[in-house]
Order: structure tokens, then sequence, then C-alpha cells
């Protein structure tokens, strides 16, 4: 009698497979993979390892402001890797801008071969420049230019006055971010100490917050407050404040209504904390050949034909629907120098990329609390990449003004002066300019090291923003809020930034709102929603941060060119659930 | 060891703060994660998962309106000088007390990502990375070759810029001394801070500024009810300032995040 075999099926070798598998899910293997495969990828990525290297110290000037700290760099080899000041501490823009020329926002390729060909063919049909950061040895080039080509050269208005911020006892801020971003931070700082500061402002700001008293405004009432105090010092009746300011002089009074030239006039601050600018010495045939400072206002509408924006080290932003009437109402050429495209490339038919500091040579416009005239220059740490443009090579080629060796003239005119004394950074040893040959004063400007001309104690002439009109105040309308800028920040900052926007609430990011708890509900906004902004002049996309610290009826705006051009300061605003 | 010990008595280092002096900027945390190779914020990061080893905080005095006053604060390790509960509840041991300095570390080898550090530290000043450390293609460039970068799944958080303390400690014995200069050993913190309202020194040596400023009368330490003798001073003239320092559990009411 045979033994009936055991047969097995294919169904039996699937049933003891899905048996095994199961089985093996109640034994500690997989889940043991599972926690050993996680560990294991915790490296996988590949975690970058730091170059090393000899480490050494670079000094330079930084860029990203008229402030022009002096920087220590320290680096492997030839790469930054930690900036300091020189003198104090920087502020975080500074501090990391050796992050910048490898921002993945950064525009690095343009059409600048094209560029130039529709520019050179067009240039004599109505060329304007328009120079977002004047003052620098490049705005004397495209005013050379512009005169030869006998174009325009648009610049926002440049101060005919600087602060002495040591000389004075009390200041009264109204609304300037005097601790933030106002002027040069080691100089504030130190000056700080002996002050009283008084800030006026609708929010409490970083200045604020620092201040001796802080007076909160009514949003957008800060032109009134300067009004009020003007007419209490004209009047025989003198309020508590200004009898303060009279008082307890010499008192300076600073801020952006047009009141305050004429306030710091009676208050008797003119040629004490109140002094006239002074450029530092420029080649006597610049002077000759350069075309006049042109005010984007006084420009007719409809006349530029080709506009060329350099924007690569702006320290400002003129909105563009400001700008946009000014154009040729038949195929205007736009054409912008520009490290990303986030400000008028959004309008340009041609954005060229430009080097970033600090991997450019610049110079450096004077700050406003710089009683001295300065001459400073960004030496590069880092070396530009290939295919980016010159913004003042390109305007000076149109013209046939040579404009690379622009700064090397500039500072053969200083030394030739034989006025004033250069600080350098490495060893701290200031040597009068007298005693230096051109060619040791260069290259102490170029080692890191600053020129400080003598100082020049007089009177500015009587501010030109007193001459100007009253605004007519925006009506309310549907328009509840009024806004409230942010300082002005660069265009390009550095991821690490992130901290600061992202996972922590310490400044405002770029595209963002924020608004009280009370306007935020009133509009069904919650913290991180997206909303639109609107005002009179259009609407841009943001995100909300719902702040108690922001006044209600009020909304604090963030920097980005989108919300500039849409919302002045002062304007009345929307925040609309997107 | 013992014998350099008795060389050179063992130092305490620790901070003073001058909340008064601070206006917010950033620059602290900013340098922070520059010096420490601490990546930019992913982008699902928020302030309850970012990588901030200081953070500025933004505290108020909770009136409204005109009334509101706000004060500046940057928290970071308290680097506990007793009884760190970080470094009890460890259990890798991963968090260490230098008796050579007093710094309290953190080892990310060792570090299993358990958190219970984090649970444990009552300053809520120690933070997980919760993705691979990632910087924009080039930016490694410009990472610190004396830290190295953390993995994903570990806590770090504060340790006084230990590489800085490395390097400081390296040129003294170069130089043939025992004790390390104390201009060579700053924090990048108190390096980058703007108004100059971070102090840091040996907290053992009555004649650095950080000591005196310890022993001022607005000088306060954060929780200093639990007992854990902080070695961060803070200062400040507002008396609502130094209330809310010893409040016992901050709260989302006065501090962000």
């Amino acid at each position: 009698m045979s033994q009936p075999q055991m047969k097995r099926s294919r169904r039996d070798i699937f049933k003891f497979a899905g048996g095994a598998v199961a089985g093996v899910l109640f034994t500690p293997a997989p889940w043991r993979l599972i926690t050993d495969a996680a560990l294991w990828s915790e490296n996988w990525p590949g975690i970058p390892r730091p170059a090393r290297g000899e480490i050494r110290a670079k000094f330079t000037n930084c860029s990203l402001c008229r402030a022009g700290c002096a920087v220590r760099a320290r680096c492997v080899g030839e790469q930054p890797v930690f900036l300091a000041g020189v003198r104090g501490g920087l502020c975080p823009f500074g501090l990391t801008a050796h992050h910048l020329p490898y921002h993945p926002a950064r525009l690095k390729q343009g059409q600048i071969e094209e560029a130039t060909r529709a520019v050179a063919q067009r240039a004599a049909e109505g060329i304007a420049v328009l120079d977002l950061n004047p003052g620098r040895t490049a705005s004397w080039t495209y005013r050379r230019a512009m005169a030869s080509l006998k174009g325009i050269y648009l610049a926002p208005e440049l101060p005919e006055e600087v602060y002495d911020l040591h000389a004075a006892k009390t200041v009264l801020s109204i609304g300037a971010p005097l601790l933030d971003g106002w002027g040069t931070p080691a100089n504030v700082i130190a000056a700080r100490q002996n002050v009283r500061l008084i800030q006026a402002e609708a929010v409490e700001s970083r200045t604020a917050v620092l201040a001796d008293e802080w007076i909160p405004l009514e949003p957008g009432t800060e032109r009134v407050f300067a009004g009020q105090i003007l007419k209490s010092l004209q009047g025989a009746r003198t309020s508590a404040l200004a009898g303060e300011l009279l008082a307890n002089g010499p008192s300076l009074v600073i801020g952006d209504a047009p009141e305050i030239g004429e306030i710091n006039r009676l208050l008797g601050a003119w040629g004490k904390t109140v002094v006239a600018s002074t450029e530092a010495p420029v080649p006597d045939p610049w002077k000759k050949s350069a075309a006049a400072i042109t005010a984007l206002a006084d420009v007719p509408d409809h006349s530029i034909r080709v506009l060329l924006i350099d924007e690569s080290a702006a320290a400002s932003y003129i909105p563009w629907q400001q700008i946009e009437p000014k154009l040729s109402r038949e195929n205007p050429l736009v054409v912008t120098f520009a490290a990303t495209r986030g400000g008028y490339a959004r309008h340009a038919q041609y954005a060229l990329p430009v080097g970033v500091y600090p991997e450019l040579t610049d110079d450096i416009a004077p700050a406003v609390d710089s009683v001295r005239p300065v001459f400073r220059i960004s030496v590069p740490l880092v070396t530009p990449p290939a295919g980016l443009a010159n913004p003042a090579d390109f305007v000076g080629a149109l013209a046939g003004v040579p404009a690379s060796n622009a700064l090397r003239e500039r500072a053969d005119a200083i030394q030739k002066t034989g006025r004033g004394s250069v600080l350098t950074y490495a060893d701290g040893k200031e040597t009068p300019v007298k005693e230096l040959t051109p060619d040791a004063f260069w290259k102490a400007l170029n080692e890191g090291g600053e020129w400080k001309g003598d100082v020049v104690s007089r009177a500015p002439s009587p501010s030109r923003s007193a001459a100007r009109p009253a605004e007519v105040a925006e009506s309310a309308g549907d328009l509840p809020l009024i806004a409230i800028h942010e300082a002005h920040n660069p265009a390009l900052v550095s991821p690490l930034m992130t901290k600061l926007y992202q996972e922590s609430n310490v400044r405002l990011a770029p595209n963002r709102v924020a608004l009280h708890p009370d306007d935020a509900r009133a509009a069904n906004l919650t913290n991180s929603a997206r909303a639109i902004l609107q005002t009179r002049m259009g609407k841009c996309t943001v995100e909300v941060t719902v702040d108690a610290a922001v006044p209600a009826g009020a909304v604090l705006v963030g920097g980005s060119a989108g919300i500039q051009d849409v919302c002045a300061a002062g304007a009345r605003a929307k925040v609309v659930s997107a | 060891m013992i014998a350099e010990n008795k060389k050179s008595p063992a130092a305490r280092y620790g901070m003073t703060i001058d909340v008064d002096r601070c206006n917010g900027c950033g620059s602290c945390m900013v340098a922070c994660a520059v010096e420490n190779n601490v990546p930019p914020a992913a982008a699902g990061a928020t302030d309850r998962t970012g990588l901030t080893w200081i953070r500025v905080f933004r505290i108020d005095n909770g009136a409204e309106g005109a009334d509101r006053r706000s004060a500046f604060v940057p928290v970071l390790c308290q680097h506990c000088g007793k009884d760190a509960p970080c470094v009890s509840v460890c259990p890798q041991q991963a968090v260490d007390v230098d008796p050579a300095t007093g710094i309290v570390g953190q080892m990310p080898e060792r570090c299993l990502g358990c958190r219970y550090c984090m649970a444990a530290c009552p300053y809520h000043a120690r933070y997980f990375n919760w993705w691979d450390p990632a910087w924009p293609a080039g930016m490694e460039k410009t990472l610190n070759p004396d830290v190295a970068p953390r993995m994903r799944g570990v806590v770090e958080k504060c340790n006084f810029c230990h590489g800085r303390w490395h390097a400081a400690k390296a040129k003294a014995v170069a130089n043939g001394k025992a004790e390390i200069d104390p201009a060579d050993y700053v924090p990048a913190c108190v390096e980058a801070c703007p108004s100059g309202a971070i102090h840091f020194g040996n907290l053992n040596d009555p004649s650095t500024e950080t000591t005196q400023g310890a022993r001022q009368p607005n000088s306060f330490r954060m929780l200093e009810s639990l007992g854990t003798e902080p070695k961060i001073h803070y200062q400040s003239r507002k008396s609502w300032v130094r209330e809310i320092a010893n409040a016992p559990r901050p709260g989302k009411e006065n501090a962000r995040g």
C-alpha cells in the first residue's frame, strides 16, 4: 500500500510565503531594520564637509548700505567663512553677506550683448539713467555719460545735510529707524550713550523699544506731529516737548517730515548738530562734464525712450507706478542691472546680472551721520563668476567715458589734496594722507581702509524738503488701514535670514504684513494666512502675521518690491483674505 | 589632568545680557548660525521646529495700546551650573558638563534623538534636527571648518562656540601658555552684537565685566527658583522684565514662540 504523497501546490507555496511574511512582522527584525535604516539614512544625503585650509583675515567695507561698516573677514584660503565688524558688531544683513554670491534667487545670466546693441541703437532718442544709490564714483560716471549723450541722470534726492549725533544732547526722532539701519551702527551706538532719545511713531519699533521715551502717535500723523512742534516753536506758547528740546540742547530732530528742516533751524541746530554734507574730492574734469541730478518728479511724462536702472546696490526703491508714466508711449526700452528678478527686472526688457557684495569693487556713498567726507572701497573677498555686467562700464561705454579706472582716478584726486588721513583696519593705524604716495594711498584703500577728510563745520543751506508742498491726505474710503513701512532692507539677503523671518518673529519677512489681532479678526485672517494687500495703487499677494504690537488701524508692511510698488508709507490700505 | 587643573583653576564661563541695550536686530542669531554651521530654515520649518541656538524673544508688559512696552530678550542655553536637567535625563550620556569650563556640551554623535533633554530643559533652549541639513548649492563653501554639521535626528544647542574655545586653547598651547587669552575666546553672538548688549567671560574672575555685570542690582537670572544656577545673567532696569524672567513658565502671552 503506497503512502499518499504530500503534494505541494502553488497555492501552498504562496500560503507559506504569506505566513512567513506575516510572521516576520511579529519579530523584532523589520522594526529594527526600519530604525537602523533611519539612523543610517541620517548621513545618506551627504552632509557637507567644511573645507579646510589656512585661516587668514581680509578686510573690506560692507556696501549693502551707506553705513559702509568696516569688515574683518575670517577666510579659509580665499573663501570668507565669517564676517565681523572692525568697530563693533554688524547688522544681520552684513554678517551674512558672504552667502549672497550663492543665493538661489540670484540672477546669473542675461543678454548683455543684445542689450548693448539695443541701447546703442536708441541712445540718442531720450536716454536716462536711474541711479538708486547716488553719491558713488559710479554715479559720477553716469553723470558724465548722460552729459555726453544729452540724457538725464535720475536719482533720489540727496540730503544736503548730515547729522552729528555726538554733538547732540537730545534727539527727537519722528519715525526714523535711528537704531535700526539709519546711520552707521558703531557711530550711532557710541553716540547713544550721551543722548536723550525721544522716539515718536505709531508702532513700537526697535528704536522705540530702546528710546528713553516713546511717544505713540496715531498711524499716519507723523507730519501733523511735526507741524505741532513747528507751530509751538514759532508761537509764543511752547509745548512741553518743544520746551525740552530748547532747554536740553543742543537738540536734533530727525525724520522724513518736511517741517523738520525748519524745526532744526529754530532749535539752533544748524551748524551744530546739522551740518553740511561734504563729498570726497572728485577730479575737476568730472565736475565740469557732469549732468545735473534730476528728480524723477521733474521729468516730463512720456519723455524717456531708453531707461537704464542701476539697482545693483540700491539704497532705496521707487515704485514702478511712479516710473512708468515717464516712459515713452511707443516701445520704451528698459534695461536694469540687478542681482535678482524681484525688483525692476519684472518690468524690464533686459535684466542684466551684476556682481553682489562681497564680490564687486565699488565705493560707498557717505552715511547720513558721517560729518566728515569719507572714501571707502568695498574690496572683493571672492572672485565674481563670469558673465556679469558692470553698470558703470556699460553706461560709460555708450558715451565713450572710461569707467574701469574711475576709482583709482578718484583716489588720486583725494591724495592730491593732501588733506585728511587714512585708517587701515589691519593695524588700526591712522596715517595722514600727505605722508603717502598715490600708490601707497591706493594700496591702503584696497587692503581695507577708510579715508576721512577734515571736519567741515558749516551750516547747510535751508533744507529743500522744507519747500515741499503739503501732501493731500488720502481719504479713508473703503481702505480702513494705514500702512507703516519696515526699514529699507537689501534686495538680496542671505538664506540664513530665515532664522529671523521664518524660525522666529524677530523681523517681518519681506512678503508679509502684520496686523493687530482686532483688525485680523475683522478681516477673518489668521496667522500665516495668505491675503491680498489692496491700496489705491494696486494690490499684491502677502502673508499675514498677527501681532499685538501693531497698533489697531495700521498695517505694518514688509519690504518686498511687490509691496512697495503698491503701498507707499502712510498709504491707505486694506488686507483681505486671498 | 589633575596636575594641570591644580596649575590653572577651572573657569566658569558665563554671560551677562543687558536687555535694555538689545534692539532685537537678530545679529546674534545669524552670527550663531554662521559660526556653528546651522543650516537655513527648511521649507516647512516654523518657530517650533526651527534651529536657533540663540533666539531673541519680544516680550511685553501685557498692557494695551499706548501703555504697552516691549523688550527683546535673547535666550540661549543657560548653561546651568547645578543639576542641569538635560544632563541627568539623557540616556546616552550625550550631554555633559566640562569641568574645565563649566560649559554644558552636547555630543550629537551619541544622541539618539529621544528628545528627553528638550522636555527637561526649562528654558526651551534645545533644538531637534527635523530635516537633513541642507545649504543652497555653493553655500557649503562658506561653512566653518572648526564645527562639524549635525545630522538629522539629533538634538543640538548652544555650546558657547566651543570651536572657538578649542582654537583659543590651541593658540595658548602653541604660545606656551596654560590659560587662554580672554580676547581669543569670544562667542560669535557676543562679537556680532552691534549694541554691545552681551558680555562673555569667566565668572570665577572677579575682574571681568561679565562678573561685575552679574553682581549689579538689576541683574537677574531666568527661573532662579528652580535652583539650576544658570550662568547667563540678564540685566534690566525695568521691573516688569525682571518679573517675567521669574514666571514659572514663560507662556505665549508673554513671549513669542
